[in-house]
C-alpha cells in the first residue's frame, strides 16, 4: 500500500521509471544452460553474506595467542591468532562452524560453478564478436577467484594450509631472476612471515572482493547492453531474443534458484564437515601432515608438480628449477590460452561477423575437441594430485601410479579429444539427434574427409524437410512490409518485431529465420487466434462493462437531476 | 596331552567372539588392563607349556622352532614382549599367506593364549621393549607430539597414508591405547622405534590419549568427515553436489520455462 507512494515519489525526484521499465522488459532466453553463471553469481553473494559473518570473529595476525576454549587438545596452548582465533570460531561461537564451513563450501561451489558457466560459453561459440570483451572479463573474474580461494584457504595458518602456501612460495621462488624478489615482495620477508596472514586477509576480504563486485557489474552491464545470446530455433533469429521477461517470470525463476543455491550451501556447511583446521594443528615449517592435497581448484598445479619429472637446467649461469615448468609456465600457459582463444579462433575461421545465435556444441567438431582434450588434461592432473589417496584406496605402489598418470595425462587428453571430434561429426553429418542413436555407419562416415559442398553455399543450410502446417504470411504495412511464421500444429504465431522496407527483404528475413517454410503473402495481418472460451469470457467482460457504465452514467445524471431540483426549492441556508 | 583348543582353532566362531571380548577389554583402557599379570619367562608352567604348544603349531613354521628365524619370517629372539603383544593382539600375526604388509584383522588367539605366547617368545631370549603400562595423559602435549613424529604418516587426523613401495601407514581409529604406544616403542613395518631416550614414559601416555581422543567422533563435529581424506574428497563432493543438485535445480527451473 505504501510501495505506490513511495515509487512515485521516488520517480518524481530520479525518474526511475523509464530505466525500470526497459529493465523489468529484458528478455532471458529460457534454455537452463543460461542459468550456470547465476549459481555462480549466488554463491559469490553467498560468500560475501558468511564472510562478513567470520570476519567478526577471525583475528589475521601471527602473533602469539593462547587457546582457551572447548576444543581440549588446544586449551591451553600457544598458537597463532589467526589459528587460535579460526579454532575458536569453529568450536566456541555461535553457529561459526556452520558459517565457516558453509563459506568454504560456497567457494568450492562458485569456482566449480564459473568452470561450468566458462565451458557452457567455449563450446556454444558465445564469446565469438561482439562478446569477447566478457569473456576477457570472465576469464580474469575465473583467475581472481582461484586467487582469492587460496588466501581464504591459507589464511587460518593450519598445518595443511601452510604446506600449500610453502609450495606456492617455492613455486614463485623457481621463476630464474625476480623469483626470489618477488617471494620476499609479497611476503615481507622470508616464507613464514609476520606480515603474510595481514596481507592475505586484505586481499581476501578487501581487495579481490572489490574487484570482483565490479567485473561482475561490469559483466552483467555489458550482458544488458549487448542483449543475450541464444540457440538457434524456431522464431530466433540474429536480431531478435526469445524467452521471458525479467518480470514476472524470469524474476520468479532466478529467485528460486537464489534459494535453491543458499539451501544446497548450508545443507553441505551442515552435514559435511570441511577443513577441519583442529585436526591439522597450527602449522609449524617442521611439521608435516599426509595426505596432503590443496583444494581442488589449485589440485591441477599441484598434480602438475607431482607428475613433471626433476629436469632443471641453466641458462646463461642462472638455474631453471624443476617447479618452474609445471608450476608458473603451465599456469601462465593456461590463462593466457584462455584470454586468447577467441582472438585465435577468429584468426583461424577468418569469421568476423557479429554473432548473436548460438553454436550447437556439434557444429564445431575442431573447437568441440580441443575443448574437451583441455578439460580432460585438467581432470588428469587433478586426480593425479591424488595420487597418494588412491594409491592407499587401491593397495598399489604409489609410485606406480606416477608413471601410470605420466603416460595418462599426455594420452588421454588426445583420445578424449578425437573422440569428441569423430562423435561431432557424425552428429553433424549424420542422421542421428542426440548421442544415443549414433550407429556405427555414422562414425565410419565421421572419419573421411568432408564431403566437398557446391560453391556459394556459405551459410550452414537446414536440410529443408517438409513442414506440414507452417508457413511464413507476409503482407504489406503502409509502405513497410511484415512478415510472421505460423504454426498450426503447435498453435503457434510469431510476429517478426522488425518491418522492412521491401518484400524482396521480408522474403529474406524470413528465409534466414525459417529456411523451407513456405512463403505466401497475405492482405494483411489476421486477428490473433483466440480460444473460444477466451473469446467468450472478453466479450461477456466487455458487454458487462459496458452496462455497468452506462448504468452508473444514467444513476449519476439522475442524482444530479434530484439534487439540481432539490436545491432549487430549498430556502437558502440562513 | 592334546589340547582341545588347538584343534577347535580353524573354526571361527567361539574364537571370534573370544577374540572381540579381549578387543573390548583391551579397549575399555588401562584400567581394564593394569589386573592383568604381566607375563615373564620364568611364569608357572602350565602357561609355559601353553605357550609352547601354540608356538609349534602356530609360528614356528616360518619363525623356526627356537624362535632364530627362516626364509620365511624374520628371527623373533631379542623382539621383545610389545612386539609380540602387538602383532598377535592387532591379529596381524600369524599370517595365513605370505603377504608384504600384514594388516589389522581380528586377533586369531584369546588374551590368555597371546601372553602364553608372549612369554614363550621372551624365554628365547634377547630381551627387548616390555609391553608399556599406559595411563591417561595431557591431551595438548600428546597433541603436539602427535603432530611432530606421527603426523607425517598416519595424517594429522589419524586417516593413515601411503609410503612407498606398496606399504601404508594404517588409520589409527582402532588401535587401543596398549597397541598404540607399543608400536612407539617397537616400531613395527617401516615406522621408526622410539625408545625411552626419545619419548618418556610420559611422553607416550601423552600420545596415547590424543590418538585415542582421535578415535572420537566429537572430534568430527560440523558433520561427515567423508574419511578425514581431505580437500580433495571435499571437492568431490562439492563437484558432485553443484552438478547433481545446482544443475539439476537449473535444469529443472529451465525446462519449466518451455513449456
Amino acid at each position: 500500500m505504501i510501495m505506490g507512494p513511495l515509487a512515485r515519489a521516488l520517480d518524481d525526484r530520479l525518474r526511475l521509471s523509464p530505466i525500470t521499465r526497459r529493465a523489468l522488459a529484458k528478455i532471458f532466453p529460457d534454455h537452463w544452460s543460461f542459468m550456470l553463471g547465476e549459481i555462480a553469481l549466488y554463491s559469490f553473494i553467498a560468500l560475501i553474506l558468511t564472510g562478513v559473518y567470520l570476519t567478526f570473529f577471525f583475528d589475521a595476525s601471527s602473533a602469539d595467542r593462547v587457546y582457551q576454549g572447548s576444543y581440549a587438545p588446544l586449551d591451553g596452548a600457544t598458537t597463532s591468532a589467526a589459528y587460535a582465533s579460526t579454532v575458536r570460531l569453529s568450536w566456541d561461537v555461535r553457529a561459526g562452524l556452520l558459517i565457516r564451513q558453509t563459506h568454504h563450501w560456497a567457494a568450492l561451489a562458485f569456482v566449480a560453478a564459473i568452470v561450468l558457466h566458462l565451458s557452457r560459453i567455449f563450446f556454444t561459440g558465445a564469446f565469438r564478436k561482439p562478446r569477447e570483451l566478457n569473456w576477457l572479463i570472465g576469464v580474469t573474474m575465473l583467475a581472481l577467484a582461484l586467487a582469492n580461494g587460496f588466501t581464504g584457504y591459507s589464511m587460518p595458518d593450519d598445518l595443511l594450509s601452510g604446506l600449500g602456501l610453502r609450495i606456492i612460495t617455492s613455486v614463485v621462488e623457481s621463476i630464474p631472476l625476480v623469483g626470489t624478489w618477488l617471494a620476499a615482495l609479497a611476503l615481507g620477508g622470508e616464507f613464514p612471515s609476520d606480515e603474510m596472514i595481514p596481507r592475505m586477509f586484505i586481499t581476501h576480504v578487501l581487495l579481490v572482493p572489490a574487484i570482483l563486485v565490479a567485473l561482475v557489474s561490469l559483466h552483467l552491464g555489458i550482458l544488458v547492453r549487448q542483449k543475450h545470446s541464444q540457440f538457434p530455433g524456431p522464431g530466433r533469429t540474429e536480431h531478435n531474443v526469445v524467452g521471458s521477461r525479467f518480470w514476472p517470470g524470469y524474476t520468479l525463476r532466478t529467485l528460486a534458484l537464489f534459494a535453491w543455491v543458499l539451501a544446497v550451501l548450508f545443507a553441505l556447511g551442515g552435514l559435511v564437515q570441511i577443513n577441519p583446521v583442529w585436526l591439522y594443528g597450527p602449522f609449524a615449517p617442521a611439521e608435516s601432515s599426509s595426505p596432503a592435497q590443496p583444494d581442488w581448484y589449485v589440485a591441477w598445479g599441484d598434480g602438475a608438480l607431482r607428475l613433471f619429472p626433476p629436469w632443471e637446467f641453466r641458462i646463461g649461469g642462472y638455474l631453471v628449477p624443476a617447479p618452474f615448468f609445471p608450476g608458473v609456465v603451465l599456469g601462465g600457459l593456461s590463462f593466457v590460452a584462455l584470454y586468447l582463444w577467441p582472438f585465435v579462433e577468429r584468426w583461424c575461421t577468418r569469421d568476423r561477423h557479429p554473432h548473436q545465435l548460438l553454436d550447437r556444441p556439434r557444429n564445431h567438431p575442431v573447437r568441440l575437441g580441443i575443448g574437451v582434450g583441455a578439460l580432460t588434461f585438467y581432470v588428469v592432473l587433478v586426480v593425479a594430485a591424488g595420487d597418494d589417496i588412491l594409491a592407499r584406496l587401491l593397495r598399489v605402489p604409489v609410485y606406480d601410479l606416477l608413471a601410470l598418470f605420466r603416460v595418462l595425462v599426455l594420452v588421454l587428453p588426445i583420445v578424449t579429444g578425437v573422440l569428441a571430434f569423430l562423435i561431432a561429426r557424425a552428429l553433424r553429418r549424420g542422421e542421428a539427434v542426440s548421442l544415443g542413436e549414433l550407429t556405427r555407419a555414422d562414425l565410419r562416415r565421421a572419419t573421411r574427409p568432408a564431403p566437398r559442398r557446391p560453391a556459394g553455399e556459405d551459410e550452414p543450410e537446414v536440410p529443408v524437410r517438409h513442414r506440414p502446417g507452417e508457413r511464413i504470411e507476409m503482407w504489406p504495412q503502409g509502405e513497410l512490409w511484415r512478415w510472421r511464421y505460423r504454426n498450426e500444429a503447435r498453435q503457434l504465431a510469431l510476429t517478426n518485431n522488425r518491418a522492412v522496407t521491401s518484400e524482396q527483404e521480408a522474403v529474406e528475413t524470413a528465409r534466414l529465420a525459417y529456411p523451407g517454410v513456405d512463403r505466401v503473402v497475405v492482405p494483411g495481418p489476421p486477428p490473433p487466434p483466440a480460444r473460444a472460451l477466451r473469446v467468450a469470457l472478453r466479450r461477456w467482460g466487455r458487454a458487462t462493462a459496458a452496462g455497468s457504465l452506462l448504468v452508473a452514467a444514467l444513476l449519476g445524471r439522475r442524482r444530479e437531476r434530484r439534487r439540481r431540483r432539490d436545491g432549487d426549492d430549498e430556502p437558502p441556508p440562513a | 596331552m592334546r589340547r582341545p583348543r588347538a584343534v577347535t582353532l580353524p573354526t571361527p566362531h567361539p574364537r571370534r567372539a573370544l577374540a572381540v571380548g579381549s578387543v573390548l577389554a583391551l579397549a575399555a583402557g588401562p584400567v581394564a588392563l593394569a589386573p592383568a599379570p604381566t607375563p615373564t619367562p620364568t611364569a608357572s608352567t602350565p602357561a609355559a607349556d601353553q605357550g609352547t604348544q601354540l608356538y609349534l603349531e602356530q609360528c614356528a613354521s616360518c619363525h623356526g622352532p627356537q624362535g632364530q628365524g627362516s626364509q620365511r619370517g624374520p628371527s623373533l629372539i631379542g623382539v621383545g614382549p610389545a612386539s609380540v603383544d602387538f602383532q598377535l593382539s592387532t591379529g596381524r600375526m600369524p599370517l595365513s599367506e605370505e603377504v608384504p604388509q600384514a594388516t589389522r584383522r581380528a586377533p586369531v588367539f584369546s588374551a590368555d593364549d597371546i601372553s602364553a605366547l608372549v612369554g614363550h617368545v621372551s624365554s628365547l631370549g634377547g630381551g627387548g621393549p616390555q609391553i608399556p603400562r599406559v595411563a591417561p595423559g595431557d591431551m595438548v602435549s600428546g597433541r603436539a607430539l602427535f603432530a611432530a613424529n606421527c603426523a607425517p604418516c598416519h595424517g594429522a587426523g589419524g586417516s593413515g597414508a601411503v609410503l612407498t613401495n606398496g606399504w601404508i601407514a594404517p588409520p589409527l581409529y582402532e588401535s587401543t591405547a596398549t597397541q598404540v604406544a607399543e608400536a612407539v616403542r617397537v616400531g613395527p613395518g617401516l615406522m621408526p622405534a622410539f625408545p625411552s631416550q626419545v619419548l618418556t614414559d610420559r611422553q607416550v601416555n601423552d600420545l596415547t590419549s590424543y590418538v585415542q581422543r582421535l578415535r572420537s567422533e566429537r572430534l568430527d563435529r560440523g558433520g561427515n568427515p567423508i574419511g578425514r581424506l581431505g580437500p580433495l574428497a571435499e571437492g568431490l563432493v562439492g563437484w558432485v553436489v553443484v552438478l547433481a543438485l545446482l544443475v539439476g535445480a537449473v535444469r529443472w527451473l529451465g525446462r519449466r520455462a518451455g513449456e
